[in-house]
C-alpha cells in the first residue's frame, strides 16, 4: 500500500490512457454542448481496487489534478479482467485534454495517450462543465 | 430498380452504399450507415449564419474581416482540412502561399508520419478491397475500429465473404489484436489478443521478428515467449497479411523504424500490408495534395515563393512558440481537440472559424462562418485511408456556401 492511503483524502497517482467510444463520438456529432456528450466524455474508468483505495462507488465525482489543469468528472469500473491498479483510461475528450501535458520534445506531438494525474475523491462536487 | 447510392463522409472509410431518404432538403431516414454515420448524415442545422465578435453579421461582412485578418498577419496559421474536399484543399494551399501562412492538419499529430511513407513507397501497402477479397491474416495494432471505424471489420477486414474468402471469418481469416487494453475490437479477436503494457510496442515488435527467425523473443514486461513464437507462426503463414496501424501504436514509438523493420521481416517470411487507421475523411487527401503542391505531408510555411518545412511549423509548436499571429480554422476544433496548455494560445490572436457546427473554437472566434457539412450538403472528392480516390454528391441542397465557396470569396477579398 502506498503513502496516499493514509491521508485524510486517499489520493493514488494515475497514469492515463485516452481512446475512441463510438456512443460518444456519436453524442458529439449531435451536440458537442450537450449533456449526453458531457456524460460519455467526462468519465474516467478506474480499477476496482482503486475504487476500494479511494473509498467511492460507481459514478461518484473524482477530482484529476496535475501542473496542466484540474477537472472532475464521473468514476466507472473499467470491467477488464486483467487488474490494472494505476492505469486508468478515458475517452479521448475536451475534458482528458485539460490534462494534456505541453510538453513535446519539439516533435509537435503531443502525448494525448500517456497523461499523469492525482486521482482524489470529488463526492458532492459537479462536472467539469466544457468552457474556457 | 437503380439505387442512388450516398457516400458517408464520416470517418475515413467513406462508405459508399448508403442510402438516405430524405424530403424538403432534411435527411429523414439513413440506412447501411454507422451509428456514427447516421448522426453525421442526419446533422441538422437552421439557417447560415456569419458572425464577428460574436454578433450575427451577412456573408459580405464575414468574408470582409475574414481577408481583413489573414492580410494584416505576418505568419497567419491555416489548420485544419482534414474533413473538406481535395478542392478545398487545394484552394488553401493556394491561399496559404498567398498569405505566406504557416499550414498544418491534425496529421502532424497523428498518422501524418505513416502516410508520408506510404506516399514514398516506404512500406508496402493495399486497397481495402484488397482486404475485403483477399486477406487472411489481419493485425489490429494500437487501432479499435470498433469504435473508430465502425463498418471496418463488416465491410473490409474480417467478416465479408470476399471473392477469395468466400469461407469468411469461420475458417479462412484470423483477426488479431495488439493493444494495451482489451477493447471492442480485441474481443472479436478472442484468444488472438496480445495484451502488452503501455510504451511496450517497440519491444513487442522486435521480439516478435526475433522469433519470426527461430529466436528466443524476450521483452523486458516478461510476455510469455510461447504466445510470441505462436504468433509469428500465424505471421509467417499469411498468404495475405495487413496491419491496421492506429493511434495507439504510432504514439508509443519514437519514430517508425519498428515499423518499417518489422514489414521487412514479415515480407522475407510472407506477404504483408500496412494500411494506416486514418480517421478524419480527407486527412490522407491533404496529406497527398501537400506533397503534390511542395513535397510535403504537413507542416510547412510558405515565404517569398519557398516552403519551409519542419515540426516547428505543426500546429503544436507554432501555437506553442506563439510564432503566428492568426489562425484560419477550417473543419476543426482545436480548442477541444488540442491540450488546452496548447490551444490556450489561440484566445490570444484572431481567428476565423469556417465549421459546419458550433464548436468550442467557432465560440471564441473573431469570425465564424457556418459552413455546408462536406458530403452531406456539398460534395467533391477525397482519398479514402487506404488510398482509394472517391467521389461523392451532396445527399441535400442548403442555403450554407460550402467551405470550398468560402475561401473562394475569401481570396477573391484579398
Amino acid at each position: 500500500m502506498d503513502f496516499g492511503s493514509f491521508l485524510a483524502a486517499p489520493e493514488i497517482k494515475l497514469k492515463i490512457v485516452t481512446y475512441r467510444d463510438i456512443f460518444q463520438d456519436k453524442a458529439m456529432i449531435e451536440n458537442r454542448f450537450g449533456e449526453e456528450y458531457r456524460d460519455r466524455s467526462a468519465v474516467i474508468k478506474l480499477d476496482p481496487a482503486d475504487f476500494k483505495q479511494l473509498n467511492i462507488k460507481k459514478g461518484d465525482t473524482v477530482a484529476l489534478k496535475n501542473s496542466f489543469g484540474r477537472i472532475v468528472v464521473k468514476a466507472e469500473e473499467s470491467g477488464y479482467e486483467t487488474p490494472h491498479r494505476g492505469l486508468a483510461y478515458m475517452p479521448n475528450s475536451p475534458w482528458s485534454n485539460m490534462l494534456v501535458s505541453d510538453e513535446t520534445g519539439g516533435k509537435g506531438v503531443p502525448r494525448f495517450k500517456d497523461i499523469s494525474a492525482i486521482v482524489t475523491s470529488a463526492k458532492g462536487e459537479k462536472v467539469t462543465e466544457l468552457r474556457f | 430498380m437503380e439505387k442512388n447510392y450516398y457516400v458517408c463522409t464520416g470517418c475515413g472509410l467513406l462508405c459508399d452504399d448508403i442510402e438516405v431518404e430524405s424530403e424538403k432538403n432534411i435527411v429523414n431516414k439513413v440506412y447501411t450507415a454507422c451509428r456514427v454515420g447516421v448522426a453525421h448524415m442526419k446533422e441538422a442545422k437552421g439557417e447560415a449564419n456569419f458572425r464577428v465578435d460574436n454578433k450575427p453579421v451577412d456573408e459580405a461582412t464575414a468574408i470582409r474581416e475574414a481577408a481583413s485578418i489573414l492580410k494584416n498577419a505576418k505568419n497567419p496559421l491555416i489548420f485544419g482540412l482534414g474533413t473538406s474536399t481535395d478542392e478545398t484543399q487545394k484552394l488553401a494551399i493556394e491561399l496559404a502561399r498567398k498569405t505566406s501562412a504557416t499550414l498544418d492538419d491534425t496529421s502532424s499529430f497523428c498518422l501524418g508520419p505513416l502516410v508520408e511513407a506510404l506516399i514514398q513507397d516506404k512500406v508496402k501497402t493495399c486497397t481495402l478491397d484488397d482486404v475485403r477479397n483477399k486477406a487472411d491474416v489481419i493485425i489490429f495494432w494500437g487501432a479499435d475500429p470498433s469504435d473508430s471505424h465502425p463498418r471496418h471489420l463488416s465491410k473490409y477486414s474480417y467478416f465479408p465473404r470476399g471473392s477469395e474468402k468466400q469461407r469468411g471469418w469461420e475458417e479462412e481469416r484470423t483477426a488479431i489484436a495488439i493493444d494495451i487494453r482489451k477493447s471492442h475490437t480485441a474481443k472479436i479477436c478472442g484468444n488472438y489478443f496480445f495484451q502488452i503494457p503501455p510504451e511496450g510496442d517497440t519491444e513487442f515488435i522486435d521480439a516478435l521478428i526475433a522469433a519470426l527467425s527461430g529466436k528466443l523473443p524476450k521483452t523486458s514486461y516478461n510476455y510469455p515467449p510461447k504466445k510470441i513464437l505462436e504468433l509469428a507462426n500465424i505471421l509467417k503463414g499469411a498468404k495475405f497479411g495487413v496491419i491496421f496501424a492506429g493511434l495507439g501504436l504510432i504514439y508509443s514509438l519514437e519514430n517508425l523504424e519498428p515499423v518499417f523493420r518489422l514489414m521487412k521481416a514479415l515480407n522475407e517470411k510472407a506477404n504483408f500490408h500496412l494500411i494506416p487507421m486514418v480517421g478524419h475523411y480527407n486527412m490522407r487527401g491533404f496529406n497527398e495534395n501537400l506533397f503534390a503542391e511542395t513535397g510535403y505531408v504537413n507542416s510547412v510555411k510558405f515565404e517569398n515563393g519557398m516552403v519551409k518545412h519542419g515540426p516547428e511549423y505543426s500546429v503544436v509548436e507554432s501555437l506553442k512558440a506563439k510564432t503566428v499571429d492568426a489562425a484560419l480554422i477550417i473543419g476543426s476544433d482545436p480548442l477541444s481537440s488540442l491540450p488546452r496548455s496548447v490551444s490556450k494560445n489561440l484566445l490570444e490572436i484572431p481567428v476565423i472559424s469556417m465549421d459546419p457546427c458550433e464548436t468550442l473554437t467557432s465560440k471564441h472566434a473573431k469570425v465564424y462562418i457556418n459552413t455546408a457539412i462536406s458530403g452531406v450538403e456539398s460534395g467533391g472528392s477525397a482519398t479514402r485511408m487506404d488510398g482509394t480516390k472517391v467521389n461523392f454528391k451532396p445527399v441535400i441542397e442548403t442555403a450554407h456556401l460550402s467551405d470550398e465557396a468560402i475561401l473562394k470569396k475569401i481570396m477573391e477579398a484579398l
